[in-house]
């Protein structure tokens, strides 16, 4: 385990991709940086990821390496299943109050053997799998965490010490407790992420009443080859699903459920999950109902064209209402406007909810900086200065500032570790001026 | 990358010079086992001489996959390494320093792709085993004559070329001068600014174009380690990452530092032409200021409409314009080069909806400079005399093409492509004309509407309560531009819509606005010079949309904003600083490591024939004239191979492809199987 310096150049709060990114770009300019993740480990949203548009590249194959490399840099030190309690400015810094939550496990002594979570009989949800899967209630995050180390799910434990005694090396401790820390750092790179809107919030869509109606992440971790299933199946009862619809804007564009904004990456995930149900099942059909298809960036539209040309169906219809019907078949209720307007109940045997972006994480307190109303991190200057916060010396990278996909994610830290590195630069200099 | 410390590779030492090999054969999470029978493959390569152990893992790049890798090296004293995996274009750096922290020398380190070559093109289980387990044989006899190398290592010159004077250059520009960074920005235009000063207000702040522009190019006027040359063109390249030596053309500017009444040359000028600055609709003098507050501030003549009667030179004072000074030609000399010469906007083609045809058929960018107070018509909705009353916007003009529908550009390809900023634009305009005028109609004809970015949705929504009427038409049956058959009118729009069930609609307007599409420039020179990737866009290509979003394939170019795809502001800044970012990187580590895959000359074979002087396409190669054989330049040489190839006395060797290692992979891939299923 990386042993924590008193002081460090800059803080980045959150390990997924745009933090990764942020903390090797101020790094390698020769800043000494602390990453901190408020998970067990380290590869945000985009390790649970099967493939990513539009090169279709698998995803642990470009996110691992990165994690790798930010876990082996001479000049970057990971905290993870840690908090940010607060920051306070001091002098041209902040003293930065972490709290590392409890493991259980005595992190400089395990060898990530896994013995222990072979020993534990109990077992809960498993969210890396999105609940599909299970897991031991000790047990090392996924296969590419990093570092490979468990955590104990008091939730489910039951204290029967079959982890302790299966340790080897005597290194889980029931009665560990949070930790303070006290670190001072000279610039902060936020870089916090990501949540979906809940399965529940359209009530219509009943995707928390559903079992065959998915949110699109279980659907990364079905279509991966280390996912639960380790192919496409349907959850309620194991069948191969033979006609897949996505629900396009299931929780974005939509005022009534607090997200007015587009969510930027739904269109694509959506094409790219039905190429990739294609190629595995060449007999299932896919619908993407949809309002407008945002094929925005680089290389998108060529691959929307790809995905119809692959047989992936795009239809122009808002969803009013999905059913469920016998065998746990759903129904949606559909304007066709293509087919002047008729209204139709189409059936289909798994259903997608493209749900929208909203904030990972929200500072309350811990961070000076102001949120907009959209509930991103407010950003005065957007077109010039994209990554600068409300706050001197803090910046914003990654979906923190509004939803963005994976290469615009790493664009922004790109630009906000320049400008951490900017900061840096000008405090010094005036603080040699003083002396 | 860092490599641990010589004296840290003590593993290489203790484990001693006869080989053991180790194998790694990845699963790669099922992408690789799902195909390849990994345990058959592991029963085959076990038996090999030389391997010392064979060892499978679920993913071999993840931190415990190589940290599997490091201890063998310790526990088994490994002293050659061989993975068999994806691509190395993947992963080979990332298991040579797995190598290298397990103490050895990363280059005994081989390669061996089953994924890529194997299991994701070879569809019968039997035959993929067979090929990986060829591939991997192949690998080992290899690895075993592998022989520790040395990286080469280049110093950085401590300065950065900046190639392009919009946002996005001057960004880069002022943000690497900010970390003291010696950085050359230079223009092909006479003045700073690029398309964004030809803005009028940007989304989604609503902020002056101008003001945005003015002051970041205040920044960099004002920053002593800036250097500025405008009407800059490029001529010749040469170096290589760290020592890159970029020759310009300075074409004269007309006007000098002394001329003190630039107003007054001007108004002296009878030469008029088209104003390029507000795209046609005005038209300006043959010596000019684009607008005011331009920068710099001193007027430059436009020499292909000058008629150098010299009637300026009278107005201007003396010494204030010089008609003779001639071109000249500098060499920059850089550790890095920022890439960031921006776009055009699609330029219809004549009788395009109805564009070139009607007066009233102008471009968004035109209608910029309409809307714009200090523009062509003082910010007054007046098109051909007329005061406008009902405007329709066009999207997708010159993007999202389909083969049939609409003609191909110049190189024959049509633009797939969507422009990602003109919708945004266009519903930031509808905003801006319905503010203004209320009392103007909008109608908007578009096939999808992608207001994708942050606050771009509302605009969207904000037309729609302005009473902005959308009509949603058939890509493959786009709306048709004709005059009013009833002259009320000077254009009529035809068009099908799609959101009221297919009705047919005539709409009649007076002023269409088309939104024209994002093109990259021509780049031939600089393409050219550097060796750049273009895709099939037209536009620069970076090395790895995700992995490395901003470097180019050739090692110490970086792309800045808008060349390399569209981008609205915001984006094309923060594609600009991580550019810095990543330059300061490496000007701050003030040398590069570069892999020391170089040919060396064995002196003694060498008979001095210049044979592969000619070869080298790097001009790498040169004669030590003293001692009448050739020699090798190390930082030039990029491995290739070329000369290796043309020495006919077999005296030029590859380091890490010598002659016997390459025969050994070779003669074990074409071993006769071993028979299966026995």
């Amino acid at each position: 385990m990386t042993k924590i310096k008193p002081f460090y150049d800059g803080l980045v709060l959150g390990g997924g991709i745009a933090g990764m990114q942020a903390a090797l770009d101020l790094a390698g300019q020769g800043f000494e940086v602390l990453l901190v993740e408020k998970e067990p480990t380290i590869g945000g949203v985009m390790v649970g990821l099967n493939k990513v548009f539009p090169t279709l590249d698998c995803s642990s194959c470009i996110c691992t390496p990165r994690m790798a490399e930010v876990a082996h840099h001479d000049r970057i030190s990971v905290l993870c299943y840690t908090d940010l309690v607060r920051a306070r400015r001091r002098n041209a810094g902040f003293e930065v109050i972490l709290r590392k939550k409890p493991r259980y496990v005595v992190e400089e002594d395990c060898i990530g053997c896994s013995l222990c979570e072979l020993a534990c009989p109990y077992f809960a949800p498993h969210e890396f799998d999105q609940g599909l899967g299970a897991r031991a209630a000790i047990y090392i995050p996924h296969g590419n965490a990093i570092p490979q180390v468990p955590v104990l799910d008091p939730d489910y434990c039951m204290l029967d010490g079959n982890c302790a005694r299966a340790c080897p090396k005597n290194c889980i401790d029931f009665a560990q407790q949070a930790e303070e820390l006290s670190v001072g750092v000279g610039s902060i790179i936020v870089a916090t992420g990501l949540r979906l809107t809940p399965m529940g919030a359209k009530k219509q869509y009943g995707g928390d009443r559903h079992a065959n109606v998915m949110n699109p992440l279980a659907m990364e971790r079905v279509q991966s080859s280390n996912g639960p299933y380790g192919h496409i199946l349907r959850p309620s009862d194991g069948k191969i699903p033979r006609s897949v619809a996505y629900v396009q804007c299931a929780g974005s564009r939509d005022q009534s459920i607090g997200v007015p904004y587009c969510s930027r990456v739904c269109c694509m995930y959506a094409l790219k999950q039905a190429i990739m149900i294609r190629h595995q099942r060449h007999d299932t059909q896919v619908t993407i109902y949809h309002m407008d298809i945002r094929a925005f960036g680089k290389g998108y539209e060529q691959f929307y064209r790809r995905a119809q040309s692959e047989g992936v169906r795009v239809v122009k219809a808002k969803v009013a209402r999905i059913t469920e019907v016998e065998n746990g078949d759903l129904s949606l209720r559909v304007e066709l406007i293509d087919e002047g307007g008729r209204v139709a109940d189409i059936r289909h045997d798994l259903v997608v909810l493209s749900q929208g972006t909203i904030p990972g994480w929200r500072p309350e307190g811990a961070l000076p900086l102001e949120v907009d109303d959209d509930g991103f991190f407010a950003i005065p200057d957007i077109a010039a200065r994209p990554a600068n916060s409300t706050a001197e010396g803090i910046f914003v990278a990654g979906v923190a500032t509004g939803p963005k996909d994976i290469p615009d994610s790493i664009v922004e830290a790109g630009a906000a570790a320049m400008e951490a590195a900017m900061y840096l630069d000008r405090v010094r200099e005036s603080a040699g001026e003083m002396a | 990358m860092r490599y641990e410390a010589p004296e840290k590779l003590s593993e290489q030492r203790r484990n001693g010079d006869e080989p053991r090999v180790g194998v790694f054969v990845c699963h790669c999470g099922g992408n690789i086992s799902d195909i390849v029978d990994v345990e058959k493959v592991v029963e085959q390569i076990r038996k090999r001489s030389g391997v010392a152990c064979v060892t499978t893992h679920q993913f071999c790049c993840s931190d415990p996959g190589q940290a599997v890798i490091e201890q063998s090296i310790r526990e088994r004293r490994l002293n050659r390494i061989v993975v068999a995996a994806c691509s190395p274009s993947l992963h080979e750096l990332t298991f040579r320093r797995a190598v290298a922290r397990g103490g050895l020398n990363p280059y005994l380190f081989e390669h061996a792709n089953i994924r890529e070559h194997v299991s994701w093109v070879v569809d019968d289980r039997k035959e993929a085993t067979a090929k990986a387990g060829r591939l991997i044989r192949a690998a080992v006899a290899r690895a075993a004559r592998l022989a520790p190398l040395e990286k080469r290592r280049i110093p950085i010159h401590p300065s950065v070329l900046v190639i392009g004077g919009g946002v996005a250059g001057l960004t880069a520009a002022r943000d690497l001068a900010n970390r003291g960074i010696r950085v050359r920005l230079i223009e092909s235009t006479p003045f700073l600014g690029g398309r964004l000063a030809q803005l009028y207000k940007i989304y989604p702040t609503g902020q002056r174009a101008r003001d945005v522009i003015g002051g970041l190019i205040r920044e960099v006027s004002s920053n002593p380690l800036i250097t500025v040359y405008t009407n800059a063109e490029l001529v010749e390249a040469r170096g290589f990452i760290g020592d890159f030596h970029t020759t310009i053309r300075l074409v004269p500017r007309g006007a000098t530092e002394r001329c003190t009444d630039a107003q007054a040359a001007i108004n002296a000028c009878p030469e008029e032409t088209v104003d390029q600055f507000n795209l046609g609709l005005a038209r300006r003098k043959a010596i000019y200021l684009p607008y005011k507050g331009c920068y710099p501030s001193i007027p430059a003549i436009d020499w292909r409409n000058c008629t150098r009667c010299g009637a300026c030179l009278e107005a201007g004072g003396v010494g204030s314009i010089d008609l003779d000074e001639k071109p000249r030609e500098i060499v920059i000399r850089s550790g890095a080069i920022v890439i960031a010469v921006g776009l055009n906007t699609y330029p219809p083609r004549y009788g395009e909806y109805g564009f070139g045809q009607f007066a009233e058929v102008i471009t968004l960018a035109q209608m910029n400079r309409l809307l714009d107070p200090t523009g062509p018509t003082q910010g007054e909705l007046v098109v051909n005399g007329r005061r406008i009353r009902r405007v329709g916007f066009m999207h997708c003009v010159g993007s999202l093409q389909h083969e049939g529908v609409h003609k191909p550009m110049r190189d024959g390809r049509i633009n797939q492509y969507c422009s990602r900023v003109c919708c945004t634009t266009t519903m930031h305009t509808a905003v801006e004309l319905k503010t203004r005028w209320p009392g103007v109609q909008v109608y908007d004809f578009h096939e999808d509407i992608r207001t994708y970015g942050r606050r771009h949705e509302g605009y969207y929504d904000k037309v729609c309560r302005q009473g902005v009427v959308f009509l949603r038409f058939d890509p493959l049956r786009p709306p048709r531009v004709g005059v009013d058959p009833k002259g009320e009118w000077p254009l009529v729009l035809r068009t099908v819509d799609r959101l009221t069930f297919g009705e047919e609609l005539e709409v009649p307007l007076d002023l269409l606005v088309l939104a024209t599409g994002l093109v990259a420039r021509d780049m031939s020179k600089l393409v050219d010079l550097y060796r750049c990737s273009v895709g099939a866009d037209r536009f620069l290509m970076e090395v790895h949309p995700k992995l490395r979003p901003v470097e180019m394939a050739t090692f110490g170019l970086f792309l800045a904003g808008s060349v390399q795809g569209p981008m609205d502001i915001g984006e094309s800044t923060a594609a600009a600083a991580a550019a810095a970012s990543k330059a300061a990187a490496l000007l701050k580590a003030g040398q590069i490591e570069l892999d020391p895959f170089v040919a060396e000359v064995d002196t003694s074979k060498c008979s001095g024939c210049r044979i592969c002087l000619q070869a080298c396409p790097f001009a790498a190669t040169d004669r030590d004239e003293a001692a009448r054989t050739a020699k090798i330049n190390q930082a030039l040489c990029t491995g290739c191979g070329t000369c290796v190839a043309s020495c006919p006395c077999n005296a030029i060797q590859q380091r890490g492809f010598r002659d016997d290692q390459v025969e050994a992979e070779l003669l074990a891939l074409l071993e006769a199987e071993e028979p299966v299923g026995v």
